[in-house]
C-alpha cells in the first residue's frame, strides 16, 4: 500500500494546502469549532458552512509510537521511525497523528508544530517537529 | 437510551461449531475453507446443509461472501445474509444480527462464519492490502502519517495509558503468558511452546510500545457457527449455547471527534448495553474470551466490561485472577488470537460454545454458564461488538 494519501473531492483542500506548504482546517462560520480530519459537516453543529482557515499549528504530544516494523514497501528506508499524536492547541479534542522529524527525545507535554511537507502538485503530507 | 432490555434474550442459540485446521499456509482458497467450515458446523448440529436459510460473514481483506457460498451449496434464496466490513470490530455483529433475524422469523437457521488466508494470503499487518482491497474512508488521514497498521494505533493507546497509570510492558507480557499459557494443550492452537517474561521481554520490537510478543498470529483457516431459534435448539445433539444479549458499535479513533483521552476503554459504552439487552453484569459473567489482537485490548477490556478499576488490571493480573484453572475470571481459555490463531475472533465463539457445552476437555473451566464473547473493542474501526452466552 502507497503511504501517499488518495484524496476524495471532500478532502482534496487539505492535502492539496498541503502541498503547497499550508496546514488548513476547516473551521464552521456559524459556531466557530474546527474540523478534522476534513469532511463535509460540521463535527460541532452538523451545518454545512465550512471555510478553511489556517490554525496556529501548534499543540501538545499526547502520545507516540516507534514502528520498527516497515509496514509496506516504501517504509523498509523509513524504520524505526516515530509517530506522534498531537493535541491541537485550538481545540482539545482534534488530535492529529504525524511523523515525528525532530531529534529531540519525544515526551507527552513536547510543545511541537505542524510542519506540511510536499509530495505531489495536489498532495502533501503533516509532519510534526519540536518547537 | 431507549430501553435495551427489549433484546430478544435467549430466543436464539448456537447449535454447532465448525473449524478447520489453523496454519501458516492452508494450501486452498478462501472458498474452500468456508466451505469445509459451514459443513463441519452444520453436521455438528445435527442438520443438513439444505436446512440452512441464512448467511454471514465479515471481513476485511480477502472473504468469501454469502452469495457466492449460497450458490456452492445449493441454497436457491438465502432469507437472511450479512456481508459486514471491518474485520475483528465486527466478528460478534454478526451473532447479534442473526439473533436477531431468528427472533423476527426471517430466517430459520443462520450460519454465520469467517474464512481468511490471513498468513498466506493478505496478511493483515497491512504489507499485503493491495489495490482493489476496500480502504476504510479515514485511511488517507492514517497513511499521510505511516500510520497503516493496526498495532501502531493500539499501541498509541497503550502508550498512553501506560503514562496515565503507570501500566507497564511486564503488564502486558502478563496477557501474552496468560494466553500462551492456555494455549498449551489446545489441539488447535498454533503456539504450542511455553512463554517466560524474558521470552517476552527478549522479543523484537514491532511497534513500541509492542513488541512481537504483543501481537496477534497471522492465521490460514476458517470457523463457522449454526444459530437457530431457542424452542427448535431444544432439538440438538449438544447442549445449545443461547445468545441472552448482544449490542455493537461505538468505539475511540483518532478521527472522532469528541473524545478526548484514548486511555478510556472504548469497550465502556457497549459494556452498558450489552448488559442491558442481558439483564446480567459483570459479577454474573463467568468466564469470558476477549478480543485479543493485541495485550493491551485484554487489559483495556477488563476495565470496560467491568472486571477491574482503570490502573488496576496489572496487579490482578498478577495475582492469577484471569487464569483458567484458578482464577476468578478465566480468560481466553484456548489461548485467543495471541496464541491459538486469528480467525477473526470467531474462535471465541467456538471455545465459548465448547465451554458451555462442558466438552473442552482438559482447558473445562470450573464455572461455565455463562460468557462474554467480544469482537475488537472500537480501537482503528470505531466499531465493536460482543455478546453474552449461556448454557441452556
Amino acid at each position: 500500500m502507497t503511504t501517499i494519501p488518495v484524496p476524495d473531492r471532500d478532502t482534496a483542500p487539505y492535502w492539496a494546502a498541503l502541498a503547497q506548504g499550508r496546514f488548513e482546517l476547516q473551521r464552521c462560520r456559524d459556531c466557530r469549532s474546527w474540523t478534522w480530519p476534513a469532511r463535509p459537516i460540521c463535527s460541532g453543529c452538523h451545518g454545512d458552512n465550512l471555510a478553511w482557515e489556517e490554525p496556529s499549528g501548534t499543540g501538545e504530544v499526547y502520545s507516540w509510537v516507534v514502528t520498527h516494523q516497515a509496514y509496506g514497501p516504501d517504509l523498509a528506508r523509513l524504520v524505526p521511525y516515530t509517530v506522534a499524536l498531537v493535541r491541537l492547541d485550538e481545540q482539545d479534542d482534534i488530535l492529529i497523528p504525524g511523523r515525528f522529524v525532530s531529534d529531540a527525545e519525544i515526551h507527552q507535554g513536547l510543545r511541537v508544530r505542524a510542519v506540511p511537507e510536499p509530495v505531489t502538485d495536489e498532495v502533501g503530507i503533516l509532519n510534526w517537529e519540536s518547537t | 437510551m431507549s430501553d435495551r432490555s427489549r433484546f430478544p434474550r435467549a430466543q436464539a442459540a448456537i447449535v454447532g461449531i465448525g473449524c478447520t485446521e489453523f496454519s501458516k499456509d492452508s494450501g486452498v482458497g478462501v472458498f474452500t475453507l468456508a466451505a469445509k467450515a459451514v459443513k463441519a458446523a452444520v453436521a455438528d448440529a445435527g442438520l443438513q446443509v439444505e436446512d440452512v436459510d441464512g448467511l454471514c460473514t465479515f471481513g476485511t481483506n480477502d472473504s468469501i461472501p454469502p452469495n457466492v457460498l449460497a450458490q456452492a451449496l445449493g441454497i436457491q434464496s438465502l432469507s437472511f445474509y450479512v456481508d459486514q466490513f471491518y474485520g475483528g470490530s465486527v466478528s460478534l455483529s454478526m451473532l447479534g444480527q442473526a439473533t436477531l433475524a431468528l427472533s423476527a422469523g426471517v430466517a430459520d437457521c443462520v450460519v454465520c462464519y469467517r474464512a481468511l488466508n490471513g498468513r498466506s494470503g493478505v496478511r493483515m499487518s497491512g504489507s499485503s492490502v493491495g489495490d482493489g482491497q476496500r480502504l476504510p474512508w479515514d485511511m488517507q488521514f492514517k497513511v499521510s502519517a505511516k500510520y497503516i497498521a493496526p498495532s501502531q494505533e493500539i499501541a498509541m493507546a497503550a502508550r498512553a495509558h501506560m503514562l496515565k497509570y503507570g501500566t507497564t510492558n511486564e503488564d502486558f507480557g502478563r496477557i501474552a503468558i496468560l494466553s500462551r499459557t492456555h494455549a498449551l494443550d489446545n489441539e488447535r492452537a498454533m503456539m504450542r511452546t511455553p512463554m517466560t517474561m524474558d521470552d517476552y521481554l527478549a522479543s523484537r520490537w514491532i511497534v513500541e510500545p509492542f513488541r512481537k510478543f504483543d501481537c496477534c498470529l497471522e492465521t490460514d483457516g476458517a470457523v463457522a457457527v449454526v444459530l437457530v431459534r431457542a424452542d427448535r435448539a431444544k432439538d440438538s445433539p449438544h447442549r445449545p449455547a443461547l445468545v441472552q444479549g448482544a449490542a455493537w458499535g461505538g468505539g475511540i479513533t483518532v478521527v472522532n471527534n469528541g473524545h478526548r483521552d484514548l486511555t478510556e476503554s472504548p469497550a465502556r459504552p457497549i459494556a452498558d448495553r450489552l448488559y442491558a439487552a442481558a439483564g446480567l453484569g459483570p459479577s454474573d459473567i463467568q468466564f469470558a474470551e476477549l478480543y485479543d489482537c493485541f495485550t493491551y485490548n485484554v487489559l483495556s477490556q477488563i476495565e470496560g466490561y467491568g472486571f477491574a478499576e482503570p490502573g488496576t488490571v496489572g496487579d490482578k493480573l498478577a495475582d492469577g485472577a484471569f487464569d483458567r484453572a484458578t482464577g476468578t475470571l478465566p480468560l481466553n481459555t484456548h489461548g485467543g488470537l495471541l496464541s491459538e490463531g486469528y480467525l477473526h475472533g470467531l474462535n471465541h465463539v467456538y471455545e465459548a460454545v465448547q465451554q458451555i457445552r462442558g466438552e473442552a476437555e482438559h482447558r473445562q473451566v470450573e464455572r461455565y454458564e455463562v460468557a462474554l464473547v467480544t469482537g475488537q473493542l472500537g480501537y482503528v474501526s470505531d466499531y465493536s461488538s460482543a455478546a453474552v452466552l449461556v448454557g441452556a
